[in-house]
């Protein structure tokens, strides 16, 4: 997983039938430090956070579990999603 | 997934049979999240009918292949969304390190929000 900060929401009306009903937002990544890295991804948020708010984003099949516990899950079209909601750190 | 801009097409006619109902798109990522993948061009598999000056999300690697629904396809990139509009954070936006690859490339249209 990466730590980022929701940065934007995207919206789109034609999008591919697994994306019904999800959010998408803009993360962009940052280091232990908070300094931004410079990489952006485009993840599905499940926890309907907002803007300026510190994520941690999961990847690949991690990102699917996020969505629906697998492991029945590979028909999943998502790699990137919001997982936790970062409320601290040290 | 990335964010992308759709700047061509691509057209095959011998190609694998599941690929058939599909459009095959060049896009140029505004930014990226996974250096190994960083590339100036991508092509993704399209079937949600996106033009050229469209942008786009894109799914990268292995659940680009079920972007279909149904359908175990024979690619590593698929459009997943048509974007209609993107709300970039005051802040966000204003802070030039933060997004570079978007804050390079990218200008909003005047129709979506800032």
């Amino acid at each position: 997983m990466i730590r980022g900060k929701i940065i934007g929401q995207v919206w789109g009306a034609r999008h591919v039938p697994g994306l019904d009903g999800r959010k998408l937002v803009l993360v962009a990544a940052h280091d232990a430090a908070q300094a931004p890295t410079g990489r952006v991804v485009v993840a599905i948020d499940t926890l309907d956070l907002r803007s300026g708010d510190d994520v941690t984003v999961a990847f690949g099949s991690g990102a699917r579990n996020v969505l629906r516990p697998g492991p029945d899950n590979r028909d999943l079209v998502c790699d990137a999603a919001i997982a936790a909601l970062v409320e601290g750190a040290e | 997934m990335i964010l992308g801009r759709v700047v061509g097409e691509v057209w095959a006619t011998r190609k694998d049979a599941r690929l058939e109902r599909s459009k095959l798109l060049v896009v140029r990522p505004h930014g990226w999240y996974e250096p190994r993948w960083a590339t100036e061009h991508l092509v993704a598999v399209d079937d949600l009918h996106a033009g050229v000056g469209d942008d786009v999300v894109v799914c990268l690697g292995q659940p680009a292949r079920w972007s279909r629904g149904e359908e175990n396809m024979p690619v590593d990139a698929a459009i997943m969304a048509v974007v209609d509009r993107i709300e970039l954070d005051a802040g966000a936006a204003q802070a030039s390190h933060a997004a570079p690859g978007i804050r390079r490339r990218w200008t909003p249209p005047s129709r979506w929000a800032r």
